[in-house]
């Protein structure tokens, strides 16, 4: 009984929030970083708890108002104002947030992959118990600290091979007394790539994909100068060739590569069995083990190829490809 | 959600404060289970104790404790229905929610329980004294409340009884005026059964040595003040329970003895005053001489012999206006059934003060002279006024007045009433207070315990019923002063301590004000009082519409007010030596060159700075350059900022 009722409120529940998020959704529009949280945009609604302390207050109301108990009375006058106030605290907790930055962490499926919420706190007080969310995400709590800034951490579970598209991030408070929560939408794309799982019967890929098989060691410091590309989004400063800059040239960032050893080129055509995904896999787990090896290695995929290169950066293009492969999106 | 030991604590310090609150109106043994099952918590939560482990039918076990917990406070108290046993169940079932507690909701619960058992305080006991407790327990709630509510652990317990306090103390204002305005209705919806206690002061019956018992209890009875001047403290009869029944030893009030009153006529100017009754459980109010009008729609002024008395015994602390005439006359004769009830006696009782009193009749020509002579016969004869009587007989009369010739007010009054019935002159025992103690700091007067007094009324046919006092002749100076001054020796010693330390009774005074303040302008604020305040202020035939709109007006000023203050203040970052530097550069350009945009790099703004002034361009540029190497680079040492700080100083436009 008392299940079926929760289950009838759970999903009443859903449905207004639904409605809620798409009113809003229409109400707000797009947003672009850095977002100030305006009162605008800011809805509350008291908790659960919230609710239950407003009945013991109405009790005691009650029993003031029928015993003319002046004491209750003044009691629960003072708890009422405490309430309204806690409502007030709530709301300006989250009011001035302003959301700077939001970077996402791919993942392996199975894995949880990571959106980091860049948060500032230009009031001169801190603001504790932030919580960030998304649809399908645990709430990730966070303490921004007067006039500063903090991230918050939000894991989100991959299930399939893919991109997980995030169109809104809820940012969310009940701080100080949890008799309210305060939160706001953020419609905000950002995409989260689930890379396939490392995993197969292969431990090396067949001597036609490859060109050669002497292992190589990778050390730090076997890097060697390759030259300035131009900037992008996400590069480190301390990549930045801060010089060049000064002498007029634009934001150039130095690169490294790790000296040419072994060239080897995984195809997906090549990788033995029928099931896409189970091949996907193993090329994941190919991938994998060359870059732990510090080899140089290239992928193609169908019709696109990325030529054999080194580093991280190369291991993340090529699992990006791996996990957008077949969803029509480019990569 | 596991709470932390120390959301656990401050839940369960919270419980225990309002155990504390309720202890004196709770059985001992919910008391004592709700502190062991605080205390168990406590330990539990610090790791000195193993916590329960559930177990199966763990469930059922405590709702088996549960059901013989309410049974047995069923049966102690014969009811569930009633602030007492309402209370002792609260007690136990906060206990076994503290035993099984593991969430933070359950400490959530727990905090609803104490905030409960506060109520129940709060209905119990109103007094000023326990003011400060229920604020000090609902501040402690409330830091609760939030300590439960911090997830991360990162509000301390001070930071959080800081952000309770100063919450509670900006609801302050909101409180004040939802008190004053929020409108209320006279009446009950529902009744509260309160206990049996027993009744203290005076009671309807009187024996040799009754009186005396309450002269060395110095608590109050209740408060009086006057409309205008206080009267002499030899006039403040404060009438109480009237006696007409007499066995020869014991004085009653015989409620079946009816007769047609008389008429009575009142003579002189009223006199107005306001009396505060303490809970005294019985059912009369008391009032000086003959009261003519009393604010209490229940009062009911018995016309037979003026006793003021109401439905139900006096439980709360209760207020009335009264008005009185201290001077009356009968018109018309005491009806045949009267005169046989009030001059009623047992015939084998008190042989030698019968005879002394017909004796006395028979030389006197009237009944005034005879009572009058009777007087004189107590002041000649050597009595003496003490607490302290020693024996007595069932013959309390003779051996007043002829054996031990000692006694209290009581004595002579019964002794002197005996008298006059027995040479036929109708007579009556009054009880009650004389005199009282002016509180200069409160404007009032207080009437204590050792205040009781005795006297009687007699029937004489040119006035009617008349006070006779024989206490007043036997101990005049207790007519005009109390009993703590006459008779300090038989007191207790700290009573008279407290009475004889000048600076003791001054504050004992102040304090007592104040409670009188709060009895009648917090406590007994009610709906008629809420009307009064409108009037005052102007308002011609308040109602509880006006009410309502000030109540609304004022929740919107003070939301407002809240709003304002609780803006958050916007932490003003100083610029960084760097960043003034440079803000100082662009100020400079300004004055040659277009301003800055808000937006604006600096690399894109030395650009426009040098197609605006080609002679400039290097510098600038090079300026620029300086100042994006310095913030966002990672090399900006010390001597670079003082360089670049120059670079700025020199740059003369």
């Amino acid at each position: 009984m008392s299940a079926a009722v929760r289950e009838v409120s759970g999903t009443l529940k859903a449905n207004l929030r639904r409605r809620l998020g798409t009113w809003a959704r229409r109400r707000q529009g797009d947003d672009r970083l850095p977002i100030v949280i305006n009162s605008r945009r800011v809805y509350i609604l008291p908790t659960r708890a919230g609710l239950a302390f407003a009945a013991l207050l109405l009790v005691m109301l009650l029993a003031g108002l029928n015993y003319a108990n002046s004491i209750a009375m003044l009691i629960t006058f003072l708890l009422s104002g405490f309430g309204m106030i806690a409502m007030h605290l709530t709301h300006r907790n989250l009011v001035g947030v302003t959301l700077r930055a939001i970077a996402s962490v791919d993942a392996f499926v199975g894995e949880h992959g990571r959106l980091l919420v860049t948060l500032d706190n230009s009031a001169d007080t801190a603001r504790l118990g932030m919580e960030c969310e998304v649809a399908g995400s645990p709430r990730a709590a966070v303490d921004l600290p007067a006039g500063g800034s903090a991230r918050a951490d939000i894991g989100l579970s991959l299930e399939r091979r893919g991109r997980v598209a995030v169109d809104r991030i809820t940012l969310s408070t009940t701080f100080p007394f949890g008799l309210f929560r305060a939160w706001t939408y953020v419609h905000i794309k950002v995409g989260l790539l689930a890379w396939p799982v490392p995993r197969g019967r292969h431990e090396t890929p067949p001597e036609a994909a490859s060109g050669g098989n002497a292992p190589a060691v990778h050390r730090v410091g076997d890097e060697e100068w390759a030259g300035l590309r131009e900037f992008r989004s996400g590069d480190s400063p301390r990549q930045v060739a801060w010089g060049a800059y000064a002498r007029g040239r634009g934001l150039l960032v130095k690169t490294y590569q790790s000296p040419a050893a072994h060239h080897r080129l995984f195809d997906l055509a090549a990788v033995p069995g029928a099931d896409l995904e189970q091949r996907l896999e193993q090329l994941s787990a190919w991938i994998v083990g060359a870059h732990a090896r510090g080899e140089r290695f290239g992928v193609r995929l169908g019709d696109q190829m990325l030529p054999p290169d080194g580093g991280n950066e190369h291991r993340t293009r090529c699992l990006n490809g791996l996990a957008l492969f077949g969803t029509g999106e480019s990569w | 959600m596991i709470p932390s030991p120390r959301t656990t604590t401050a839940a369960t310090l919270v419980f225990v404060a309002s155990v504390l609150l309720v202890a004196a109106d709770a059985p001992a043994w919910c008391v004592a289970i709700a502190l062991a099952a605080a205390a168990w918590r406590i330990l539990v939560a610090r790791g000195h104790v193993a916590s329960l482990k559930p177990f199966a039918g763990m469930r059922f076990l405590l709702g088996g404790i549960t059901a013989a917990l309410v049974i047995a406070v069923a049966a102690s108290f014969q009811t569930l229905n009633g602030l007492a046993a309402g209370t002792a169940l609260l007690l136990v079932m906060g206990a076994l929610k503290l035993v099984e507690s593991r969430s933070r909701r359950d400490e959530g619960i727990v905090i609803g329980v104490a905030l409960f058992m506060l109520l129940a305080s709060a209905l119990a006991t109103q007094s000023l004294a326990r003011a400060p407790l229920y604020l000090l327990a609902v501040w402690g709630a409330c830091a609760a409340i939030a300590l439960i509510a911090d997830r991360s652990g990162a509000l301390a317990p001070r930071a959080a009884l800081r952000l309770s306090g100063r919450a509670l103390a900006m609801s302050i204002p909101l409180a004040a005026v939802c008190f004053l305005v929020f409108p209320r209705f006279g009446g009950q919806f529902w009744a509260l059964q309160r206990g049996q206690q027993a009744t203290t002061g005076l009671s309807d019956e009187m024996s040799p040595g009754s009186i005396s018992k309450l002269a060395n209890e110095y608590d109050p009875v209740f408060r009086v003040r006057f409309e205008g001047p206080p009267l002499a403290q030899s006039a403040l009869y404060w009438r109480g329970p009237v006696l007409n029944d007499f066995d020869g030893f014991t004085w009653r009030r015989d409620r079946s003895k009816l007769y047609r009153a008389s008429h009575i006529e009142m003579l002189g100017p009223p006199v107005r005053y306001r009396v505060t009754l303490e809970p005294t459980h019985q059912p009369w109010l008391f009032s000086l001489d003959t009261v003519a009008r009393v604010s209490r729609r229940d009062a009911f002024l018995s016309p037979q012999d003026r006793q003021l008395s109401v439905n139900d015994p006096i439980t709360g602390t209760v207020s009335y206006d009264a008005e009185s005439h201290l001077s009356t006359r009968d018109s018309g004769s005491l009806t045949d059934l009267g005169r046989r009830y009030e001059t009623t006696l047992p015939l084998d009782r008190n042989p030698r003060a019968r005879a002394l009193a017909l004796d006395l009749r028979a030389r006197a020509g009237s009944d005034a002279e005879f009572s009058r002579a009777v007087l004189a016969w107590f002041r000649e004869n050597g009595l003496e006024y003490t607490l302290e009587p020693g024996f007595t007989t069932l013959d309390s009369v003779d051996t007043t007045l002829f054996d031990s010739k000692k006694g209290f007010c009581g004595h002579f009054a019964s002794s002197y009433a005996m008298m006059m019935r027995a040479a036929g002159v109708p007579a009556r025992v009054v009880t009650g207070y004389l005199g009282g103690e002016w509180n200069p700091a409160g404007g009032y007067i207080i009437v204590r315990q050792s205040d009781a007094h005795a006297w009687t009324e007699v029937w004489l046919e040119e006035s009617g019923w008349t006070r006779i006092d024989p206490t007043a002749v036997v101990a005049p100076e207790r007519l005009t002063r109390g009993i703590f001054d006459l008779l300090p020796e038989s007191l207790p010693a700290t009573s008279t301590f407290l009475h004889n330390s000048a600076m003791l009774r001054r504050l004992d005074h102040l304090w007592d004000g104040a409670n009188q303040w709060w009895q009648q302008r917090v406590v007994e604020f009610n709906e008629r009082a809420q009307l009064n305040m409108l009037r005052a202020l102007g308002i011609d035939s308040p109602s509880w519409q006006h009410l309502g709109w000030a109540f609304a007006g004022a929740l919107l000023l003070w939301i407002a007010w809240i709003s304002l203050t609780l803006r958050r203040g916007v932490a003003r970052i100083r610029p960084d030596r760097i960043g003034r530097a440079w803000i100082r550069a662009t100020r400079k350009l300004a004055r040659v060159a277009p301003a800055r945009a808000p937006a604006e790099g600096p690399m894109e703004y030395a650009r426009r700075v040098g197609e605006h002034r080609p002679d400039l361009a290097a510098r600038i540029h090079a300026l620029a350059t300086h100042y994006t190497r310095l913030r966002f680079g990672r090399d900006g040492s010390h001597q670079d900022i003082v360089a670049f700080e120059r670079e700025v100083r020199s740059l003369a436009l």
